[in-house]
């Protein structure tokens, strides 16, 4: 009888302690979102890859990053190319949208920027903004210094989107002044 | 002798007719922003001319003071105001630079006049193709002239406002800029016709200031004609007018060039917009 006393409450200590070994089990198999070990890109894309797949898609933005950085270690023209077939792959797999993955890419790799898009006319919609306009555009002028001079060794493309900022902000305090006169 | 200088004549106007018809054969192969039309042109040719003449009637007045004003210091006559003859030196300095004065107002209206039809058909240009005709998208697919990887054009223009030249040829190089400018593209047109409208605005506002300024300028240089002083201001004003007519010796011209970088083929990605 007495020993049935002792027994039960070990039995109930038993049970929750198994109980709590399946539920931790459970949790250890979530994935581990590593960074890419090696150094070459080509490599460091299909880790990845294999990351993103199983369950990472969540770290895209710090994967990119990590790529660049590796890239930025051997940099060459063809960079390009893996950047953008990486970015088609995630597009296809469904870790990005079209228009996510044009963000990404144009962003670094085009000379063309970003934050010039826009629906709207300029004096109604770009010249009430300007500042905000121009400091994305300054932003956006580091990533692409990132990822057409230091990734892809486009000097060329580089300084043609430097040019074109400065080209933009004459024409856009030009433009916004005679916007401003008309009104 | 009068037949050389009729054909001298007859030759500078069919040249003159020349360069308009150019103007008007490059606006008809690109029709596609329409910055400067052909009156646009004949303001810039216009503000050049009114503008050398300001400047040939200053340039004497302006030496002429410079003169007087080194004999004053080389007599050093600063700190000794009281002296007959450095009174006799400052009356006489006033007297050149009420001379200046009066230049100036009887020449910046003309002057004023023309900049602000130039500025005013810039404006409206601006206004309605880059302004209202135009989204950020398509403003900078003009800039960039469609061809994104192609090379910087070796001559884009590179006025940036103020370049440390006399007024008149400023007009100048801008109404040749503006005639040759049609076989460039509209990227460069954009640019320029953004360029002169801000540079002109910019000598407006300060026309309208010299032109308020000039009539109390004078009211006190009379004052002080019957003291013999030279007052900073007069210094002042004095380098001003020549910093605008005659050019900022300091200032220098800004250009924008590339150092050479690879020449390879850039790869396009489908992504690419």
């Amino acid at each position: 009888m007495n020993l049935q006393a002792i027994n039960r409450p070990l039995l109930t200590l038993a049970a929750l302690s198994s109980m709590t070994l399946f539920l931790v089990s459970c949790a250890s198999t979530a994935p581990v979102c590593g960074s890419p070990q090696s150094r070459n890109l080509n490599t460091a894309i299909d880790g990845v890859q294999t990351s993103l797949i199983n369950g990472c898609h969540a770290h895209f933005d710090r994967y990119y990053d990590e790529l660049l950085d590796i890239a930025e270690g051997d940099p060459k023209p063809e960079n390009k190319r893996e950047f953008s077939e990486f970015l088609v792959w995630s597009s296809d797999k469904g870790l990005l949208s079209t228009r996510q993955a044009e963000d990404y890419y144009n962003r670094f790799f085009n000379v063309k920027f970003m934050s010039m898009r826009g629906d709207y006319n300029n004096c109604s919609h770009t010249c009430p903004n300007k500042k905000k306009v121009l400091f994305d555009m300054e932003r956006e002028l580091s990533d692409k210094e990132r990822g057409l001079l230091k990734v892809s060794r486009d000097a060329d493309g580089y300084y043609r989107a430097d040019q074109l900022y400065q080209e933009v902000e004459l024409v856009l305090e030009a433009t916004c002044n005679a916007c401003a006169a008309g009104r | 002798m009068m037949k050389t200088s009729a054909v001298r004549k007859n030759l500078s106007l069919s040249i003159v007719a020349l360069s308009l018809l150019s103007v008007e054969s490059s606006f008809a192969t690109t029709p596609t922003i329409r910055l400067f039309p052909t009156t646009v042109v004949e303001d810039l040719r216009q503000t050049s001319n009114v503008a050398r003449d300001m400047e040939t009637g200053l340039q004497e007045v302006i030496g002429r003071l410079d003169q007087q004003q080194e004999l004053y210091n080389e007599s050093k006559c600063n700190g000794a105001e009281n002296d007959s003859g450095c009174q006799r030196l400052a009356r006489q300095i006033g007297a050149t630079y009420l001379e200046m004065l009066t230049i100036m107002e009887e020449r910046l209206p003309d002057m004023e006049h023309t900049v602000n039809n130039t500025k005013l058909s810039l404006e409206k240009g601006l206004r309605n193709e880059l302004g209202k005709k135009m989204t950020p998208w398509k403003l900078q697919e003009t800039l960039i002239g469609g061809k994104a990887s192609e090379t910087l054009p070796q001559n884009a223009p590179t006025l940036r406002g103020r370049s440390g030249m006399r007024l008149s040829e400023r007009f100048k190089q801008y109404y040749q800029l503006v005639a040759t400018s049609g076989a460039k593209g509209d990227q460069s047109l954009a640019v320029l016709a953004s360029d002169i409208y801000l540079d002109m605005d910019e000598t407006s506002v300060l026309m309208q200031r010299t032109r308020q300024e000039i009539a109390r300028a004078t009211l006190m240089e009379q004052l002080n004609q019957s003291f013999g002083i030279i007052t900073p201001e007069m210094i002042e004003v004095v380098g001003g007018v020549k910093s605008i007519l005659f050019g900022d010796e300091d200032a220098q011209t800004l250009v924008a060039g590339p150092p050479p970088g690879s020449v390879e083929q850039a790869y396009r990605s489908p992504l690419e917009q």
